[in-house]
């Protein structure tokens, strides 16, 4: 590979899937062991970078004693005209991705997390500094990422230099976050979209924003932009947001325009705050789906990890076929869990208010995220297994979606009707001619008939009623 | 649900309706349409009904023939010579009369799995009725029966269904083989195209067959984590009651193990089984064990482990009675089958049989009924086991020394070796006592037996070899992971991600048996290197063995070193032989999934679905039998491209692409309606390769397909050239060919290629919607 000939080890992405055991690692570098480590991506000014630098500070690899475990940090500096600070996350998380592709040397998790190890192999043949893994690192950023310009990197062991980093690093992840969780779709003129997916369901667009995650929870608004930036022609690519047509239900006149136009007309309209009406459309790898429950006027959710059934008697597959293919479902809708952390999750339609029943994994991840008002209100497999029961606890909770419950209340029950349908079906079809005789409040009388019919085919009679 | 004549009288009914007398209410056939997927364009196809898909698919890869043999030899006008262009006395040419013989094995591996599954579900209807529910995953999985939906229209939910299903394959191959007489189909084309039916037809019954025996004898259903499964005759317990189950029909076993465990005789007993019948006896009964696949029939019946050997059905080796008569182990044939010449005693005394097995008045019998098998089985064994326990098997080794030399050097032993192994050189060091050559032939020999058949001389080169190896062959314990089942709906879904992202760059099937020296090793080690690279990793019956047979450096078998999802680095045994639809409907599951298309009666969309867009391979390694052409034949037909081995030239032809003629990679992008070249992906429908290194490679470049991602292709482009490099110690030449823009270049590998790319005047092209049918060509919608 003539990019790593200076390389003293294999670099491709074979790597990727790489273990490295204990007994054959050379240094671990992070991990559990240790307390403080990091790693962290930093946009400066084109000046203030000296392209291709790589520093060590503190004992290099070959200088750490074998077998040990040792504090470390990563700091790349990136410069390029077109970048901004809203990409660092982005490139940070490349480092993960390269540093794998190294023969021999592994990397795990990320920012405040990380935890690599060398090993012992690569070592001997000859990867014995941080010099060589800084050259990996360079050109693989300059490689993939077109807009960067400038980058520098600096690996740090010193273990007085890296607590003095530590903290700084701990309070940048944090404002990141922070501003991420707070930009706003309204605030921005861009959202972007992915048709990854189109690859085997052609006729599914994602749309990308602030506050919407791809379905499949690997894309934010931020990673969209990168990409775009990097390929405009690639899958990912950026959308004009356009105009406002209906804040609440978070309509956008450019949205709609590239749904159209990249569906090729199947999806006219999309709204992005809301299950109902024109929802936004769900591919195949959603991680979680809603899913209305007519009886309570309230939403289910059901990720993929959860076994057996959900409260409306469905399992997840179920549910998630009913959600598929890149259609408009009502009432159903592929989703990312990180969107259960945004805002405008589901705002049309109540929001939380309006969730009556999640998984008690799901309900554990994003509990933070839920109002603490609503939040002992909704239900998990461990209250309700079965609508009924559902009823009952959200009656008990009083969860928001009772007060819708009395005006239907007052409706006539429903049963009357039902009743009249068993009866038809109870009568067989009877004429040769494939002429049904429908029943419904007369008398027949059939005396010595004798029926004979080549086929009867039975069909199941839909409940106007629930549309 | 279908039900057919039934008919109703009531002579006098009051009711708040109405009042019926003497009603007589016939109808012949009730359809449960409460199914509301529409029916596609083709259920139930008859011969050509799919004849336009097959045509479409056998002119992109169209047949290469090689002859085994020259002559046709099927009536009685000939033998007829067809060389050099030659028609015989019917008319016939080499094309068609190779085409007729890859018609004819198709037939007769369909009708084995299709008997197999008939032989099953009437056994089953006859004892739990038509109605009894299938169950082959509970809630995880939704489709439960991919492969019947799509190519008859029904989605079965009881053993009933079952029954419907079989009548319509039933029907087809009986078509499909008159197809081969004399003076009929006269096109190699056509041929083809009947034995690409005959593949559908086989993989429906398979599919019938393998979801009856989960849903009723209760396999594990769709289980990644199916028990592991004690491998190799050292795991057996010698001092017990051995019972000996070989073949592929698990019904005679589950005779057997009921009747243990009714007994309270199951932790008493050892119930070990060879081939398919081994995998399927572990899936009801996870203390069952595995001894080994196919090809060591031989070995281990002439070794003497079994106190009892009970024979079912397919691949079961002619001579197994004989060999089984020879070390004193009674013979229980069990199935319709395979009678072998025995006396029917299904109807006598259970006790009866027993005694005349035990004092040795017959040496077997034929019992079809699986209960009586099964009491026959455990009292003879127990009865035997002391008496037997005391015998020995094999020569000693000072006896070999004196037998080999009576050798007379005539070297007709290597002459008639398939795999021409040194024997003579083996037998002639034995005589001078060393023994170190015949050891080595024990790694080598796939236990055919046709050495002692050849020897003037009639020395047993076979027990000779096993005595030498005796001892490794008694260290033989490994892990196999029992059979899972199908694939979740919830598995595919959770893979589309990473397969879109390329983190899974394809899903690699091996099937079938490793017939072939250190076949197994080969298996296991294409395993291992696939699974290390994060690709999916599926296998089923012979395969599954050999996959769990070897050990890593830290003494892990494949199974406890990689999990058994259907996920990235997985390593899946589905289950035997006829659970080989699981893997196919894993694939027709995806276009169901992902892109929501109807599956009903739909074949041709789906195959063509599958064909552009997932990247599967079957590799079946080793030579093999008939079974082996239709369950291929299955997966052409869906468009997904098999590789086999060397001894896979003997199946006469092969499907290929050819890469140097660029209309032959164009496909319709659906969005425009436009021709796009996409380049040969995948190059080849069928092709043989000589040497595992060949087939890593092959495979690595047999995953790409014209939809991927630019991601899911440069991460797929990185397997094959690092592959390549490895193997053959350079970049692959037709590299270019995949390419289709800058980003479906390997991140790391960016400058030698963007180089290569110039020098060779390549062009950008772009990601098609990919398709061969044009009906699918999509309408802006306004």
């Amino acid at each position: 590979m003539s990019m790593f000939k200076d390389i003293p080890v294999e670099v491709g992405v074979i790597y990727e899937g790489e273990r490295i055991r204990r007994n054959d690692m050379q240094v671990e570098l992070g991990g559990p062991t240790v307390k403080e480590k990091f790693e962290l991506a930093k946009v400066r000014p084109m000046d203030a970078i000296e392209d291709g630098k790589i520093t060590i500070i503190g004992p290099d690899l070959k200088d750490i004693k074998e077998g040990s475990a040792v504090p470390f940090g990563i700091l790349v500096e990136a410069a390029g005209p077109t970048l901004d600070q809203g990409l660092e996350g982005v490139i940070e998380r490349r480092i993960h991705g390269y540093l794998n592709y190294i023969e021999g040397f592994m990397h795990l998790n990320q920012r405040y997390d990380i935890w690599m190890r060398l090993g012992k192999k690569a070592f001997q043949k000859g990867l014995n500094s941080f010099e060589p893994i800084g050259k990996v690192l360079y050109r693989l950023f300059k490689s993939e990422l077109s807009i960067i310009e400038k980058v520098q990197i600096t690996f740090i062991t010193d273990p007085a230099k890296i607590n003095e980093m530590y903290s700084a690093a701990v309070a940048d992840y944090e404002a990141r976050d922070a501003k991420a969780r707070g930009l706003k779709d309204e605030e921005v003129d861009k959202f972007y979209g992915c048709v990854l997916c189109q690859s085997f369901a052609p006729s599914h667009v994602c749309v990308i924003t602030p506050q919407r995650y791809s379905n499949c929870g690997a894309i934010s608004w931020f990673d969209g932009k990168a990409s775009a930036s990097i390929d405009p022609k690639g899958p990912v690519f950026a959308i004009d947001r356009g105009e406002i047509i209906n804040a609440e239900k978070g309509e956008f006149s450019g949205v709609n325009e590239t749904v159209k136009k990249r569906t090729m007309g199947e999806v006219q309209k999309v709204w992005l705050y809301t299950a109902f009406d024109h929802p936004h459309t769900s591919c195949g790898c959603f991680e979680a789906v809603t899913f209305y429950i007519p009886e309570v006027d309230g939403f289910g959710v059901v990720n993929r990890s959860f076994k057996g059934a959900t409260v409306n008697g469905l399992p997840f597959s179920t549910i998630a076929d009913s959600a598929a293919g890149g259609r408009q479902v009502d009432g159903f809708h592929g989703m990312s869990i990180e969107y259960m952390r945004s805002k405008k999750f589901f705002a049309a339609d109540g929001g939380w208010n309006r969730v009556v029943w999640l998984p008690k994994e799901v309900k554990e991840r994003v509990k933070d995220f839920i109002p603490a008002d609503v939040v002992d209100k909704i239900a998990t497999e461990e209250n309700a297994t079965n609508v009924e029961d559902l009823q009952a606890f959200l009656k008990e909770k009083n969860h928001p979606v009772v007060a819708s419950w009395v005006a239907e209340e007052t409706e006539p029950a429903a049963e009357a009707e039902e009743a009249q349908v068993v009866e038809g079906q109870m009568m067989p079809v009877m004429t040769a001619s494939s002429l049904p005789i429908m029943a419904g409040g007369f008398k027949i009388i059939l005396k010595d008939a004798k029926i004979y019919a080549n086929k009867v085919i039975i069909k199941t009679v839909k409940d106007e009623k629930a549309k | 649900m279908t039900t057919k004549n039934v008919r109703v009288k009531i002579d006098e009914l009051k009711t708040n309706l109405g009042l019926i007398k003497n009603l007589d209410l016939s109808v012949g056939k009730i359809v449960d349409d409460s199914w509301t997927e529409p029916m596609g364009p083709t259920p139930m196809p008859g011969l050509t009904t799919l004849r336009d898909w097959d045509m479409t698919l056998l002119n992109k890869y169209k047949p290469f023939y090689m002859p085994d043999c020259d002559l046709c030899c099927l009536c009685t006008y000939g033998k007829c010579d067809l060389t050099a262009g030659k028609r015989g006395a019917c008319g016939l040419n080499i094309a068609d009369q190779s085409s007729r013989i890859v018609l004819i094995a198709c037939c007769i591996g369909a009708a084995t799995h299709n008997g197999h599954a008939r032989h099953v579900v009437d056994h089953l209807i006859e004892k739990y009725g038509r109605r009894y529910p299938l169950d082959i995953g509970g809630l995880n999985v939704k489709v439960e029966a991919p492969v019947t939906r799509l190519v008859t229209g029904v989605r079965p939910q009881t053993l009933g269904d079952l029954d419907e299903v079989l009548t319509y394959c039933e029907s087809q191959i009986t078509h499909l083989l008159s197809v081969a007489h004399t003076g009929q189909e006269s096109s190699n084309l056509d041929f083809e195209s009947k034995a690409l039916h005959a593949g559908r037809i086989d993989q429906v019954g398979m599919e019938v067959a393998d979801i009856a025996q989960v849903s009723v004898f209760d396999f594990p259903k769709a289980d990644p984590e199916a028990p592991l499964i004690k491998m190799g005759i050292g795991t057996v317990d010698q001092s017990k009651p051995v019972i000996m189950c070989i073949g592929h029909n698990v019904v005679p076993s589950v005779g057997i193990i009921d009747y243990m465990k009714e007994q309270k005789l199951d932790d008493k007993m050892e119930v070990v089984g060879l081939c398919c019948t081994a995998i399927d006896n572990t899936r009801y009964f996870d203390r069952a064990k595995i001894v080994g696949p196919i090809s060591w029939e031989l070995r281990f019946i002439r070794g003497g482990f079994a106190d009892v050997v009970v024979l079912d059905e397919q691949c079961v080796r002619t001579d197994a009675s004989l060999e089984a008569e020879r070390v004193k182990a009674p013979v229980i044939a069990a199935s319709e089958k395979n009678c072998i010449g025995y006396k029917n005693r299904t109807n006598d005394p259970a006790d009866q049989i027993v005694e005349d097995l035990v004092s040795g008045k017959v040496p077997g019998v034929l019992i079809l009924d699986p209960e009586k098998v099964g009491e026959v089985a455990v009292k003879v064994a127990n009865r035997v086991a002391p008496i037997r326990k005391k015998m020995k098997s094999l020569p000693e080794i000072e006896e070999i020394k004196e037998l080999a030399k009576k050798c007379r050097n005539c070297n007709m032993c290597q002459r008639s070796c398939p795999q021409d192994l040194s024997i003579p050189k083996a037998i002639k060091a034995a005589a001078e006592g060393n023994y170190a050559p015949l050891a080595d032939l024990y790694e080598e020999c796939i236990g055919c037996g046709r050495c002692e058949e050849a020897c003037p001389v009639k020395l047993e080169i076979h027990s000779f070899i096993l005595k030498i190896g005796e001892k490794n062959m008694l260290e033989e314990t490994n892990y196999c992971r029992s059979g899972r089942g199908a694939i979740q709906d919830v598995e595919i879904r959770s893979v589309g991600g990473p397969i879109v992202l390329g983190e899974i760059p394809g899903i690699v099937a091996l099937v079938g048996c490793a017939n072939y020296p250190h076949g197994g090793k080969d298996v296991y080690d294409i395993c291992r290197e696939f699974a290390l690279r994060r690709f999916i990793v599926v296998t089923s019956g012979c395969s599954a063995m050999s996959a769990g047979s070897y050990r890593n450096e830290e003494g892990k078998t494949l199974y406890e070193e990689f999990p058994g999802g259907f996920e990235a680095g997985g390593v899946l045994n589905v289950g035997s032989c006829v659970s080989n639809p699981h893997i196919a409907g894993a694939a027709i599951k995806v276009a169901n999934i992902f892109a929501k298309r109807n599956l009903r009666g739909n074949y041709e969309e789906i195959a063509d679905y599958i064909h552009n867009r997932v990247g599967a391979v079957g590799l079946a390694w080793g030579a093999y039998s008939q079974k082996a052409a239709s369950i291929a034949s299955g997966f052409w037909s869906l468009g997904v491209p098999v590789l086999v081995g060397p001894h896979g030239s003997k199946y006469r032809r092969m499907l290929l692409g050819r890469e140097d003629k660029p209309d032959n990679w164009e496909v319709y992008d659906a969005r425009t309606g436009d021709k796009v070249n996409v380049g040969p992906a995948p190059e080849h429908l069928f092709q043989t390769v000589e040497t595992p290194q060949e087939a890593m490679v092959t495979i690595a470049k047999l995953c790409i397909r014209p939809n991927d991602t630019w991601k899911g292709r440069s991460i797929k482009l990185s397997h094959y050239i690092d592959l390549h490099k490895r193997h053959y110690g350079l970049m692959p030449p037709d590299i270019d060919r995949f390419i289709r823009t800058p980003a479906d270049i390997p991140m790391t590998m960016k400058d030698e290629i963007t180089a290569l790319l110039k020098a060779k005047g390549w062009k950008e092209s772009i990601i098609p919607d990919p398709t061969l049918l044009p009906r699918m060509i999509r309408k802006t919608k306004e």
